[in-house]
């Protein structure tokens, strides 16, 4: 039925249409503090990881302390495992911009945002910059609690905030793995199994003892696990002193914790936005 | 100001498989026009609105809306068209406000504009009572209004509402007709609006397209549609199939067009009024017992069961006892 027979003519429309926008930087602020503002009236999304880093520092300090510190020449356990406790707050706490994106397109949110103007970077930042700031909350209240325990750090207050940077650093770079999930699957199943699935790399490493005191495979597993580069570079900073050495080392597997998340993120982005 | 048309041409989309959800559909929505889209479950309807607002890609065919192209000038289509689609996609834990000033600042206007913007929206749809009340405990039809407020937001000069009215209570179906009306008429808004239900196209509609099964099954102006099924009919009822079937075959040349629809019998004719005798004497003849006789003005619906074999309401799947004889 309905031929068309009409002849198909339009008027082509103005340029003067040129529509204005919002400046980008203003875009991933304002997406930022909407999911801050999602977050705390969903706190139960973050309380649990929360609990969870301050409890297995006191789990930690209270059945290792006595028993391992041979290797410590008089200095703190809770020092050396402290790191412990902010890199699995890290890798936990980095699926939470994941989660936030899962939310969106799971109520619908994601698409009404595609119908805008707005710019797939602060699609994408939003969320992580979210992500960065509970992290950054997180690693602070571990830090506190570690102070109230008696936390002491060679290098000052300095120590513990770059201990704090390396934490946002790790965590936010790692984001990038539960975003792509959430971006590819859209399924928060996946995203929240995405960011137990590098759990073990806290564990493959020195966690509980120096890495010259490891053996055989699990040696070799630390050794090419960039985990413990990290722990490497915060455990010197709180023992030792500013040892730039391991700090630089620590910030090359930062990087490369980081930056393949971030390639991967961004071809998820296009992925789930590009038409189908 | 763009052109303010949309224009469909041939527009095709495949789903997995060889499924084609919309099939090979054309039609031209003129500037300043309200355009019902009518069609049972699954017959395209969504698919069709996302294509055309920039959500899926065709398959295959062209579709410009507002003069732009929907493949290669996404960004200018999304400028001019305002979007409500049939999932609502609002985040539950938001306010009405922070939503509306969000799509407002996205869309470039200050935080000073988009509050002022948002506040009017508001009270258009009239929620400006409940501004505290997360979206996600607003009932289904506020979030169907609020949701309408945020494809109003920056002043779309074409509106896709995708089946707006759904889960409305009557009044506020009501308030939805009278707010399209005014946004058409005061605004010179082009809107384009599916439905399920055919009394909201015959309301509202200039022009209305019905799509079944992927295709366009017709397209014109209601009252022309009404019109060329001839007028009224007789619509006789019986207890049962074979004697329907029975008096269909002793009627069927004395009226233009005679259907049955289950077990009820359609005499589609002029004046019918005047054939009434004629049918009640022929049915006392092979003494055939009515159940009912009543006379109808043509509807919509029967628009579309002429055009579709089927009655309106029914889902796609039912394999209504329908058949046409003309
Ligand atoms: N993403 C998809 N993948 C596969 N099939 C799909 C997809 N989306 C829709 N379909 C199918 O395409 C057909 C048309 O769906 P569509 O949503 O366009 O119908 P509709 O006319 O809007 O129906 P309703 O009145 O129920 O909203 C249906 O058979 C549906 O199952
Ligand atoms: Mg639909």
């Amino acid at each position: 039925m309905t031929a068309m027979t009409k002849p198909i003519t339009q008027t082509t429309p103005s340029v003067s249409e040129k529509a204005k926008s919002m400046p980008l930087w203003k875009q991933i602020t304002m997406m930022t503090w909407r999911n801050l503002v999602v977050i705390r009236r969903t706190p139960a999304s973050v309380i649990p990881g929360l609990m969870i880093s301050v409890f297995f520092l006191f789990i930690y300090e209270a059945s290792l302390s006595g028993a391992a510190t041979f290797f410590l020449a008089g200095q703190s356990y809770l020092a050396f495992i402290l790191p412990v406790s902010i890199i699995s707050a890290s890798l936990s706490g980095s699926g939470l911009a994941g989660q936030y994106i899962v939310r969106d397109i799971e109520n619908g949110y994601f698409d009404k945002l595609l119908l805008t103007p707005i710019s797939r970077i602060a699609l994408l930042s939003g969320p992580v910059f979210a992500g960065a700031f509970m992290l950054a909350v997180q690693t602070a209240l571990i830090l506190g609690v570690a102070m109230l325990m008696g936390l002491e750090s060679a290098t000052g207050f300095a120590g513990i905030l770059a201990v704090l940077g390396f934490g946002l650093l790790l965590g936010t770079g790692f984001a990038g793995f539960g975003v792509s999930v959430a971006l590819l699957t859209g399924s928060a199943a996946a995203t929240s199994g995405a960011s137990f699935a590098f759990f073990p790399l806290t564990f493959l490493t020195a966690t509980f003892v120096p890495i010259n005191l490891l053996e055989g495979w699990l040696k070799t597993a630390a050794e090419w696990n960039p985990i413990t580069y990290v722990l490497q570079a915060t455990r010197s900073i709180l023992l030792e002193g500013w040892n730039w050495e391991y700090i630089g080392q620590g910030l090359i597997a930062c990087a490369i914790l980081g930056v393949i998340p971030f390639v991967i993120s961004l071809w998820a982005l296009r992925q789930r936005t590009s038409r189908k | 100001m763009s052109s303010r048309q949309i224009i469909v041409e041939n527009l095709k989309k495949r789903y997995e498989g060889d499924f084609y959800a919309v099939n090979d559909v054309s039609f031209l929505v003129n500037a300043g026009e309200i355009f019902g889209f009518l069609g049972p479950n699954g017959a395209g309807k969504s698919t069709t609105v996302t294509m055309l607002t920039t959500l899926a890609l065709p398959t295959s065919g062209k579709a410009h809306v507002g003069g732009y192209d929907i493949v290669h000038q996404a960004q200018q289509v999304r400028r001019i068209a305002g979007v409500a689609l049939q999932d609502i996609g609002l985040d539950p834990v938001m306010k009405s406000m922070e939503l509306l000033v969000t799509q407002g600042q996205l869309f470039g206007m200050s935080r000073m504009d988009a509050i002022k913007r948002a506040k009017e929206l508001l009270e258009l749809v009239r929620l400006s009572e409940f501004t505290d009340r997360p979206v996600g405990k607003y009932s289904g039809g506020m979030r169907r209004r609020l949701d309408l407020a945020m494809a109003l937001v920056h002043k779309p000069e074409i509106l896709f509402l995708d089946e707006p009215t759904t889960g409305l209570d009557p009044a506020s179906r009501r308030d939805v007709w009278a707010e399209v009306r005014r946004l058409n008429v005061q605004e010179g808004m082009t809107i384009f609006l599916t439905t399920q239900y055919l009394e909201e196209a015959d309301e509202l509609a200039d022009r209305i397209a019905i799509i079944n099964a992927g295709k366009i099954a017709v397209e014109g102006q209601p009252a022309e549609l009404k019109a060329a099924l001839g007028a009224e009919s007789i619509n006789v009822t019986f207890g049962d199939n074979p004697t329907v079937e029975k008096a269909r075959d002793a009627l069927q040349s004395m009226v233009d067009r005679a259907q049955i629809d289950r077990k009820t019998l359609r005499l589609y004719l002029q004046n019918a009024a005047y054939a009434i005798p004629n049918v009640v004497n022929k049915l006392n003849e092979l003494q055939l017992q009515p159940l009912s006789l009543t006379l109808t003005q043509p509807t919509l619906d029967d628009v579309f069961l002429q055009v579709t074999g089927q009655r309106f309401e029914e889902e796609t799947e039912d394999e209504a006892p329908v058949e046409a004889v003309a």
